[in-house]
């Protein structure tokens, strides 16, 4: 009696403790990782960058990124536990519609699985998630940027689009910077193109007339 | 050719230097920068192969950035050096400078009034206001894309300084005000300089340093009055430059004008392959 409710406790806490051995599991992608990261990620100052996500003050007077929506299963170890149609054998991009267009994937093909581990997929903020902000620079992006911090790992690797309404709150200084960039370029293109046209138009219609642009 | 005779000496061989390095830098990051941007379609990929791949094509753009960068200081330099401190705020102002005065606002409006035949066509002294514009522009290009260029040269470092989302807007910023410098460039400055019908077909006087008399006349009408009040324009006469430079120069200049060209149609068409956000 005694020793069934022992290895029933033994293999409840095996049950609770493998997933988290699983997720520390190296993947071929990893183990090719420079393993190399700074020790200022120590030092005091830099934890104010661990409190900045999820939701809190996303410094620099609020203007950083500030996440407004955390889905539940940013906190499971399977993101996808509850997700009646998952399956691990469907492609990332088949639901995630918005994740598929950053930078890293388009530009340099790099897969969702180098950044988000292998199946289960752990949400964000799972615990033991290599995306959770504590070690999201050492387990993540040092496999390729060597020497990253948790300063440069809050990079929004899947930014929000920068003119949509929902990034003034989201991401309020990518918002401002953008539209304003945007308003200066067409605004420069809404004067100068016709401008040049109706300019050469006159020269043309003088060089017709003969040539007496003096008048 | 006989008007040909009749040249005015208009830029320094300095000028015609820093515009030369000028364009061989802004169209190699052009083509590079284009070629990352692009770099989903085949095209874009295209062009990152002529530069060995995107790491390749990125290398050579942020180094040809830092050389770019290093030359706007050196012009940062020139123009300390080449200020009349004695005289130091009148000298900044005047026919012969690029500062921006009065008379730009005046000839602006004029220009405008011209063109929609209310008035006579302004009188341009050296400079005229679009002249001046098309100088100052690449500074205010040349601030934004450069900080934001070295902001992405070592973004590891860079957010050392600042927070790492920092990234995610100078990105954006970068590539922005890129466009609009490249488009403005390929549209706009092409057409003003070149194919307005009183230059067309190619104006060569960023290149040869000269300008026909008759052209100055007419364009810069009160530079030549002003030379001749003061007595200075006999020596301001230069002779033609010589057939051979003249045919390199046209060989080059329009070479330089169908790369951006290539460039911008392009881009153009494959800009609904790009996904942005
Ligand atoms: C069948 C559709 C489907 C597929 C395929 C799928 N997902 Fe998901 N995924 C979801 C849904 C639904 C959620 C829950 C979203 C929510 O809670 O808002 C989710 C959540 C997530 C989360 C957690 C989000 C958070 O806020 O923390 C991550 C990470 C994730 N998916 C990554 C992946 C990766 C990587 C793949 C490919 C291996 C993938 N997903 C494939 C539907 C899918
Ligand atoms: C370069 C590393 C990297 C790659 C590649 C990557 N992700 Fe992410 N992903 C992150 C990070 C970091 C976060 C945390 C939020 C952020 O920075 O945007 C995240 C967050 C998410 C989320 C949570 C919702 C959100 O947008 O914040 C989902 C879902 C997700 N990723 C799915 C995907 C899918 C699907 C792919 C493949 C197409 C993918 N990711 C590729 C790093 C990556
Ligand atoms: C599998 C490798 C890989 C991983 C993991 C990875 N990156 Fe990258 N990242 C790249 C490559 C390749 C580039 C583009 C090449 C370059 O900029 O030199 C890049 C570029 C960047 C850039 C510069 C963008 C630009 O336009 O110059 C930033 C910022 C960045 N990554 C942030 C991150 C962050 C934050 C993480 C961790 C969440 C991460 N990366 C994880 C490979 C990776």
């Amino acid at each position: 009696m005694f020793i069934g409710q022992k290895i029933v406790c033994l293999l409840g806490v095996l049950l609770v403790a493998l997933p988290a051995v699983g997720q520390d599991m190296n993947t071929p992608e990893e183990m090719a990782g420079t393993g190399y990261f700074r020790d200022q990620d120590t030092l005091p100052g830099a934890f104010r960058f661990y409190s900045q996500l999820p939701g809190g003050e996303g410094g620099l007077w609020g203007l950083g990124p500030d996440r407004q929506k955390i889905s539940r299963s940013s906190f499971k170890m399977d993101a996808h536990e509850g997700v009646d149609d998952f399956s691990p054998e469907l492609r990332c991009q088949k639901c995630h519609g918005l994740q598929i267009k950053d930078l890293h994937g388009l530009r340099m093909g790099i897969a969702c699985v180098q950044c988000h581990r292998n199946q289960p997929v752990a949400g964000i903020y799972h615990y033991y998630s290599s995306l959770n902000p504590i070690r999201r620079h050492a387990y993540v992006c040092a496999k390729c940027h060597e020497g990253a911090t948790p300063s440069f790992a809050s990079y929004m690797v899947h930014e929000p689009n920068p003119i949509a309404p929902e990034a003034r709150t989201t991401f309020p200084l990518l918002y401002y910077s953008i539209w304003f960039m945007l308003i200066l370029a067409v605004g420069v293109f809404l004067f100068f193109l016709p401008y040049t046209a109706f300019w050469w138009l006159r020269e043309f219609a003088a060089k017709l007339k003969g040539g007496q642009d003096h008048d | 050719m006989t008007e040909q005779r009749n040249r005015l000496k208009r830029f320094s061989a300095i000028h015609r230097l820093w515009h030369l390095g000028l364009i061989l830098l802004f169209m190699t990051l052009s083509v590079t920068g284009i070629a990352w941007m692009y770099f989903e379609t085949p095209w874009g990929r295209g062009l990152a192969n002529l530069f060995g791949g995107y790491s390749g094509t990125l290398e050579i753009h942020r180094i040809v950035g830092l050389v770019l960068l290093a030359g706007f200081t050196l012009h940062i330099l020139y123009l300390v050096h080449r200020i009349d401190w004695s005289n130091f705020p009148r000298s900044l102002f005047g026919p012969e400078t690029l500062v921006f005065q009065w008379i730009d606002v005046k000839g602006f409006f004029n220009h405008l009034g011209w063109i929609f035949g209310f008035n006579k066509q302004p009188r341009f002294d050296r400079w005229s206001w679009w002249e001046k514009f098309d100088y100052w522009a690449v500074w205010w290009g040349l601030i934004i894309v450069g900080v934001t260029g070295l902001m992405l040269y070592n973004p590891v470092l860079t957010s050392d300084y600042m927070p790492g989302w920092m990234l995610n807007v100078a990105l954006w910023v970068h590539r922005i005000e890129a466009v609009l410098a490249m488009g403005h460039i390929f549209t706009i400055h092409f057409t003003v300089e070149h194919w307005r019908p009183s230059s067309f077909p190619f104006n060569a006087a960023m290149f040869d340093g000269t300008m026909d008399l008759q052209e100055a006349k007419h364009e810069h009408p009160n530079w030549v009055a002003r030379l001749e009040a003061e007595g200075r324009l006999a020596d301001a006469i230069v002779p033609p430059p010589p057939v051979p430079l003249r045919i390199f120069y046209f060989l080059f200049g329009y070479s330089i004008i169908l790369l951006g060209l290539f460039l911008l149609v392009f881009a153009i068409i494959n800009a609904t392959l790009l996904t942005l956000f």
